[in-house]
């Protein structure tokens, strides 16, 4: 380890998505905070968010494993002392199941709705991870097939594509990024900056810039605090 | 397989989110510490206090394990200040407590920390802020342990005064959106925004949407007053068509 591993371990952030995880493993409590926050981002938005690059998910989902395991060893020499141990272990493990399970089936959701959609440009594609990116294409198959042998199949070659872009209007609806949403600031990410996040904010009859202090919850338009929630200055509520 | 609820939290979930906030308890039985996915638990030995995340407390709790100590802007006193600030402010929700941690020179790990993770639930908690989870923590520990909060009635009702005061102030928020813009709402709490959330953005949505020509015109003619660069381009544009 030299002086730069040192160094980029101080400026390391346990929220950031774009962290490497070369190093160490974050955390159980941090990757808790991660998971909630993640889940809670999914939940606020009908915009697909970004697929966790530091391995979130695989770790979260690994961390469960484990802990099954050990409450299957466990169960074995039933007494009634460590009786309630099991109880408590079960129930955290049920907890941190619920987050997974509602985190990933959120994300299908939206992947369903909108399937061409995410599949359609490579920077879209970026945000499945590759389980969804087979889950969306095996899913636009079937559909395609099922389409072109019910209906699609008797109309002229030219109306037959579901990607029509002709009169400047694209046939692949995306979900709606002006949608408003709840956002909290959690503070810039700049050093030293007083934790204050400044996020542009378009209006019917003006544009400005407004400042979102550390804690302040706003309503906003999706699209003018992506950036922020991205970046994670900010977290949907 | 797909979530069928609507983008946003549901009132369900918020309660299982505030669930994770720490909130302190008084064993009433010695309990080894357990290391739990989310980290380690404290060992609990009585009369020591020691905190813990409210669904483990409710499970102590429910076995007469341990007591919960209500945090302290739950007691009468500071819920009659609050209130008191609520009702002579119009329009404006009463600050909520501050940040736990202050941003330092160096960055930290707990400088992008937010609720339910910033222990403001606590016996070491400030009194008279109402913290974001304030209405569901409330709720819960009422039915929990009312034989643990001192005067537990007076609070119950105390608590229903706030949430009148400050529905109509959720609901007046709608006169200030105009289809856009970024709309402050400090010292909101999360079950009442998952109330208003529907409603809320669904008047925003639709308010953008009615005022969607007026804003691309503005937007244009900002762009034209800015620079003549905007003109030649349509102009440039016409030429081609042609």
């Amino acid at each position: 380890m030299d002086i730069s591993d040192i160094l980029q371990d101080l400026n390391r952030d346990p929220f950031d998505e774009n962290y490497d995880s070369g190093h160490r493993q974050p955390s159980g409590q941090a990757d808790l905070q991660a998971l909630t926050r993640a889940w809670v981002n999914e939940r606020g938005t009908i915009d697909l968010l970004r697929w966790p690059k530091d391995g979130l998910i695989e770790r979260a989902t690994e961390r469960v494993k484990a802990q099954i395991e050990k409450v299957e060893e466990l169960t074995g020499d039933m007494d009634p002392k460590t009786n309630f141990s099991l109880i408590i272990i079960q129930t955290e493990v049920e907890r941190w199941k619920f987050l997974l399970r509602s985190y990933l089936r959120a994300r299908i959701a939206k992947i369903d709705k909108h399937t061409l959609y995410y599949l359609s440009t490579p920077e879209l594609q970026e945000r499945l991870s590759e389980t969804e990116i087979a889950y969306a294409t095996r899913h636009q198959q079937l559909l395609h097939q099922h389409y072109l042998s019910s209906f699609l199949g008797s109309f002229p070659q030219n109306l037959q594509n579901l990607n029509d872009t002709a009169g400047g209007i694209s046939m692949i609806g995306g979900p709606d990024e002006e949608a408003g949403v709840f956002a909290r600031g959690l503070g810039s990410k700049e050093i030293g900056e007083e934790g204050g996040v400044y996020v542009k904010s378009r209006g019917r009859d003006a544009d400005g810039e407004v400042e979102v202090e550390r804690g302040e919850i706003v309503v906003a338009r999706w699209s003018d605090i992506k950036e922020q929630v991205e970046r994670g200055e900010m977290e949907l509520v | 397989m797909a979530l069928p609820l609507p983008s946003g939290l549901a009132p369900a979930e918020v309660a299982f989110l505030c669930e994770m906030e720490l909130v302190t308890v008084v064993p009433r039985q010695q309990l080894k510490s357990h290391e739990l996915l989310g980290g380690p638990t404290p060992a609990l030995r009585p009369p020591h206090r020691a905190p813990l995340p409210l669904w483990l407390a409710l499970l102590l709790k429910r076995q007469r394990r341990a007591n919960i100590l209500p945090p302290p802007w739950l007691l009468p006193q500071s819920l009659e200040k609050i209130l008191k600030y609520e009702t002579d402010t119009p329009s404006v929700f009463s600050p909520p407590p501050p940040h736990p941690y202050p941003i330092g020179a160096l960055p930290a790990d707990t400088d992008h920390i937010s609720p339910p993770f910033l222990s403001s639930s606590t016996a070491d908690a400030p009194a008279g802020y109402l913290p974001y989870h304030w209405l569901e923590l409330g709720e819960i520990l009422l039915e929990a342990c009312s034989d643990d909060i001192p005067e537990a009635d007076k609070v119950r009702t105390l608590l229903r005064d706030l949430r009148e005061v400050r529905i109509s102030k959720i609901r007046e928020v709608t006169k200030v959106l105009e289809g856009g813009g970024v709309v402050s709402l400090k010292g909101v709490g999360a079950m009442e925004v998952a109330e208003g959330r529907q409603f809320t953005v669904g008047v925003m949505d639709g308010l953008r949407k009615l005022g969607a020509s007026r804003e691309t015109e503005r937007r244009r003619r900002q762009e034209d007053g800015e620079s003549g660069g905007g003109r030649s381009d349509d102009d440039e544009m016409e030429m081609e068509m042609e």
